[in-house]
């Protein structure tokens, strides 16, 4: 089936999700979907949350940490800001300390408690989730196109949501119970009823983020995974690895589309050994794709002779990827 | 009816006074050690949420800070208490 064909058969598919390997292609193909679509009338949010993010570069506009920037009609692109988030995420908490208690400084030990968790190498993989749920709660677009940062990130956060999850479930258990002490001791003692517990509130928010954030990676009905792989040997075998991990995640895949593929006809050609070589290798290596992956292989898309960036180049990739010609 | 009022006041006095006494002599103990108890709870909730204060490693900390806020006024205490040394000594005075 064509990738054209994937997305007309599952329009409720909103969120899509390019994988795989670093420097693969996944931010040309994140552009060059949210280009077709938005082509096709839909509304497209491309963003990326990679510090490294090259949505920049592939559009030519500097959009870092700057919202969301319309491309073209239809298409806006995003790249966050991950360490301002957490920046800015440590500065509410400490305008909710001082607010709370009427303090003029943070007192000592809280003060570097904060400073210290922004060390914790998990805190950006969090802030990074909790700002894509931000982002896809608002539900300004028809569709969101996810260029993921490289697999071990996304992995990590869903293994960390299933512990998040029974952690905060035991720990909530623990609020509540100390709410039934709190009810008790205000009957023995005769007082009015005892005001709301602020902390369980937190605790079902923080629940409900957390759910909403590893059920945009785990919603079959709205999520479309792809896997993005070459033809070579190595990034096979990873890529099915990865993909057995992601599987046991409940990510669904949603097929894999083939990059860089060299032009067969080229044989025919006086062409140089080396080239020879890298078509044949490549030969066998699609083989292989095909018989490891078969028909959930949606494009084969070939190499480009120039670097994809700018409109124009997205253009081309969007209609090699869509086999369609676009206005 | 200057009297009447008296006589009720009296006689809310003495109830109060009657129920006062039952608290002091039945709940009064109850309700020490449900406080107790409940304060416990609240420092083994922040042994879970914030333990990595102590150097108790902990989960990711990204949303144990939004918690943090409301337990600011628990913190000395609860430090104080986790870090208090035990010996046997303390069981004999």
């Amino acid at each position: 089936m064509s990738l054209a064909d994937i997305f007309d058969k599952y329009p409720d598919r909103r969120y899509i999700m390019y994988g795989g390997k670093g420097g693969l292609g996944k931010t040309t193909f994140s552009a060059a979907t949210a280009y077709y679509l938005a082509k096709k009338g839909k509304k497209v949010l491309v963003f990326s949350v990679d510090p490294q993010a090259s949505l920049s570069d592939i559009f030519e506009r500097d959009i870092f940490g700057k919202g969301n920037i319309e491309i073209m009609p239809n298409l806006f692109a995003c790249e966050v800001d991950a360490d301002r988030r957490v920046q800015d995420y440590q500065e509410e908490i400490r305008r909710k300390i001082i607010d709370m208690y009427g303090m003029k400084k943070i007192p000592e030990e809280i003060e570097s408690y904060i400073k210290a968790s922004s060390a914790e190498p998990a805190m950006e993989e969090s802030a990074i989730f909790d700002a894509v749920v931000d982002i896809v709660v608002k539900s300004d677009f028809d569709y969101y196109i996810y260029d993921l940062v490289p697999l071990g990130h996304a992995l990590y956060y869903l293994s960390m949501a299933s512990i998040y999850d029974a952690w905060l479930d035991k720990i909530t258990g623990l609020r509540e119970q100390m709410r039934e002490y709190d009810q008790a001791i205000a009957t023995m003692q005769r007082e009015e009823q005892t005001s709301e517990d602020q902390i369980y509130n937190e605790l079902v928010y923080i629940k409900e983020r957390i759910g909403q954030s590893s059920k945009i990676m785990t919603d079959t009905k709205k999520t479309a995974f792809f896997f993005v792989l070459t033809p070579e040997e190595m990034t096979i075998v990873d890529t099915e690895k990865a993909a057995g991990l992601f599987a046991k995640y409940n990510v669904p895949l949603a097929g894999y589309l083939v990059n860089r593929v060299i032009s067969r006809d080229l044989l025919n050609e006086n062409i140089p050994e080396y080239l020879r070589n890298r078509i044949q290798m490549q030969a066998g290596a699609l083989e292989m794709i095909d018989q490891k992956f078969g028909s959930t292989v949606h494009a084969r898309v070939p190499e480009f002779d120039s670097e994809i960036k700018g409109l124009d180049t997205i253009k081309k990739l969007a209609e090699v990827m869509f086999e369609e010609k676009l206005s | 009816m200057m009297e009447e009022k008296k006589v009720k006041k009296k006689k809310g006095s003495f109830i109060g006074f009657i129920k006062d006494f039952t608290y002091g002599m039945a709940t009064h103990g109850m309700a020490r050690h449900a406080l107790k108890t409940r304060s416990s709870m609240e420092h083994l909730f922040i042994l879970i949420t914030m333990g990595d204060m102590l150097g108790i490693p902990i989960l990711p900390p990204y949303y144990s800070l939004r918690l943090l806020p409301h337990v600011v006024p628990q913190i000395t205490t609860w430090k104080r208490r986790m870090l208090r040394e035990k010996d046997f000594v303390d069981s004999m005075y």
